[in-house]
C-alpha cells in the first residue's frame, strides 16, 4: 500500500495547462485513497534551492512519482531534464535512498495523434530504470489542449447531454471517458503500490477524429487569436529571411 | 555550404568538447564555413509555451534574449548539427533549452504531412540536420530511443537530410573519426 505521493507538474503554463489539470486529477483521486499528495511546479522549483533540496526530500519519502509533462519537440521540455537530472544526482548522492517507488508519467502533445508521445514515454522509462523506480506506466495524450481548457469532470458534465448520435460524441465524450476510466484504473492501481498494466494503457491508443477535422479546427483557433490581437496580416511573416 | 554546431554539453565535459573541436577540425578541411555556440555559456531562458511566438510576434520569441539569436542562426544555417551527451535516450537540458524556443520557425497551423499531423512551413528552406550523442558505454535501449528522437526531430523541422551518430567515451581516436565522417556525409547546400 502507498502512504506518500509527489506530483511533478512541469508545464510553465501553471494551472492552465494540460498537464496540472490531468496530473492533478490522478493526485486527486490518490488523495482520496487516503495517500498524500506533495505537489511541485517545477518551473517554480528550480528557481529556489530550499524547495528542490525539499522536492528531493518529498521523493524521498514517496512511494508514488507522478510525473506530468508537455511534449516539446518530440521529447520533454529543457526543465523537466533539469528535474530529472537532479533527482538522478540525489539518487547517486544517496540523498534519494532505496526502496519501492512507482512512477506513472503523463505527456500531454499538442497534435492528435496520442503516439507522439511514444518516444518521450520511453526516455520517463529509463529515468526510472536509472534511478531504480518501478516504471508504472506511461499516459500518452494527444490534443491534450483539450484538458488545458476543461478538466476531465467539467468537460464530462459539459458534455453530459450530448446524444451519441451527436458528431462531437466521438470526438470528445467517448476520448474522455476513455480517459477517466484509464486514469480511475491507474489510480486504483497505483494506491495498492502495482504497476498498471499494459494493456490498459493501450487503450488510450486511439486517434479521436479524422486528421482533417483537427487541422481545421485547430487552424481556425490560431486566426481567432490573430484576428483577437490585430495580428492575422503578419502570422505568415518570415523574420529570419536571408535577403537575397 | 555553412554549418552550424549547438553545443549541448554540460560544463566540464571535456569529451563533448573534444568532440566539437574534432568536428570543427574536419569541417575547416572540407573548406566549410561556420561557428559553434557553447550553450551552457549563453543565458536562454526557458520556453514558456504561450505561443506568442506563433501569433503576437509571428516568427520571433517574446522573450528577448541569445535564444532568439540561436532561431535566427538556426534557420539561416544550410546545416545544423547537435552536440549532447545522451540523457536517458533524449538530449541534454543544455541543448534543449534553444531548441525548445526555436518553434517559431515553423508556423503555427497545422496540415497533413506523412499521413500525420505536422506543421506548416514558415520558411523556404530548412537545413539539413546531424545529431551527435555521447554515451559512456553502449545502452541499447537508449541508443534506440536517441536514434528514434532524431528521426521524428528531422520530420518536424523538415530536414531534407538527417544523420545521427552515438560516440562512446571509450571509443579509439579512428573510430571516433569513423563516425564523424558518417555524420557529416549528410551535410550539403539546401540553397542549392
Ligand atoms: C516549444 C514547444 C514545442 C512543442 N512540440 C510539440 C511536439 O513536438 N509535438 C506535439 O504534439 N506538440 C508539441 N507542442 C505542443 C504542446 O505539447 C501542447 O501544447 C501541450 O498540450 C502543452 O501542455 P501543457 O498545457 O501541459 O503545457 C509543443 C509546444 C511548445 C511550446
Amino acid at each position: 500500500m502507498a502512504d506518500q505521493a509527489i506530483f511533478l507538474m512541469c508545464s510553465p503554463r501553471g494551472e492552465e495547462s494540460a498537464s496540472y489539470s490531468l496530473g492533478s486529477y490522478v493526485t486527486s483521486l490518490l488523495e482520496e485513497k487516503g495517500i498524500t499528495i506533495n505537489e511541485y511546479h517545477i518551473y517554480k522549483t528550480l528557481r529556489n534551492q530550499t524547495k528542490i533540496d525539499e522536492m528531493i526530500k518529498s521523493v524521498n519519502d514517496s512511494d508514488i512519482i507522478v510525473l506530468s509533462s508537455p511534449l516539446y519537440i518530440d521529447s520533454a521540455p529543457t526543465n523537466t531534464i533539469k528535474i530529472m537530472n537532479i533527482i538522478t544526482r540525489a539518487v547517486q548522492e544517496e540523498k534519494i535512498g532505496k526502496k519501492k517507488r512507482l512512477l506513472l508519467a503523463i505527456s500531454c502533445a499538442g497534435y492528435l495523434e496520442y503516439y507522439h508521445n511514444n518516444i518521450v514515454l520511453q526516455i520517463y522509462e529509463q529515468f526510472a530504470k536509472t534511478n531504480g523506480f518501478t516504471w508504472a506506466g506511461g499516459l500518452p495524450i494527444g490534443a491534450a489542449g483539450t484538458y488545458a481548457m476543461n478538466t476531465i469532470t467539467s468537460f464530462l458534465e459539459q458534455l453530459a447531454q450530448l446524444p451519441e448520435d451527436d458528431p462531437r460524441y466521438e470526438i470528445y465524450v467517448k476520448p474522455t471517458r476513455i480517459l477517466d476510466s484509464v486514469i480511475k484504473g491507474a489510480v486504483e492501481y497505483l494506491s495498492q503500490g502495482k504497476v498498471v498494466p499494459k494493456d490498459e494503457l493501450q487503450k488510450l491508443e486511439f486517434v479521436a477524429m479524422p486528421l482533417e477535422s483537427y487541422v481545421e479546427g485547430g487552424n481556425k483557433n490560431w486566426i481567432n487569436w490573430a484576428e483577437k490581437i490585430g495580428t492575422v496580416e503578419k502570422l505568415r511573416d518570415k523574420p529570419y529571411e536571408i535577403k537575397q | 555550404m555553412d554549418y552550424l554546431i549547438l553545443n549541448g554539453m554540460h560544463e566540464n565535459d571535456s569529451f563533448l568538447q573534444e568532440i566539437n573541436n574534432r568536428i570543427s577540425e574536419e569541417l575547416d578541411n572540407q573548406g566549410l564555413k561556420g561557428e559553434s555556440i557553447l550553450l551552457h555559456e549563453k543565458t536562454i531562458k526557458p520556453c514558456l509555451g504561450c505561443f506568442k511566438c506563433w501569433v503576437q510576434t509571428p516568427g520571433i520569441c517574446v522573450i528577448d534574449d541569445y535564444g532568439r539569436e540561436v532561431a535566427k542562426k538556426m534557420i539561416q544555417t544550410d546545416n545544423l548539427l547537435y552536440l549532447t551527451s545522451i540523457q536517458f535516450g533524449g538530449y541534454s537540458s543544455e541543448l534543449k533549452k534553444a531548441l525548445d524556443r526555436s518553434i517559431g520557425l515553423l508556423m503555427p497551423f497545422f496540415r497533413v504531412f506523412h499521413e500525420e499531423i505536422h506543421h506548416e512551413t514558415r520558411y523556404d528552406k530548412y537545413p539539413n540536420m546531424t545529431v551527435f550523442g555521447t554515451l559512456d558505454q553502449p545502452n541499447e535501449q537508449q541508443e534506440l530511443i536517441f536514434t528514434k528522437l532524431v528521426q521524428r526531430n528531422s520530420l518536424n523541422n523538415f530536414a531534407p537530410k538527417f544523420a545521427s551518430q552515438i560516440i562512446y567515451t571509450s571509443d579509439d581516436a579512428l573510430t571516433i573519426k569513423g563516425k564523424i565522417e558518417r555524420g557529416l556525409s549528410v551535410l550539403g547546400d539546401v540553397n542549392g
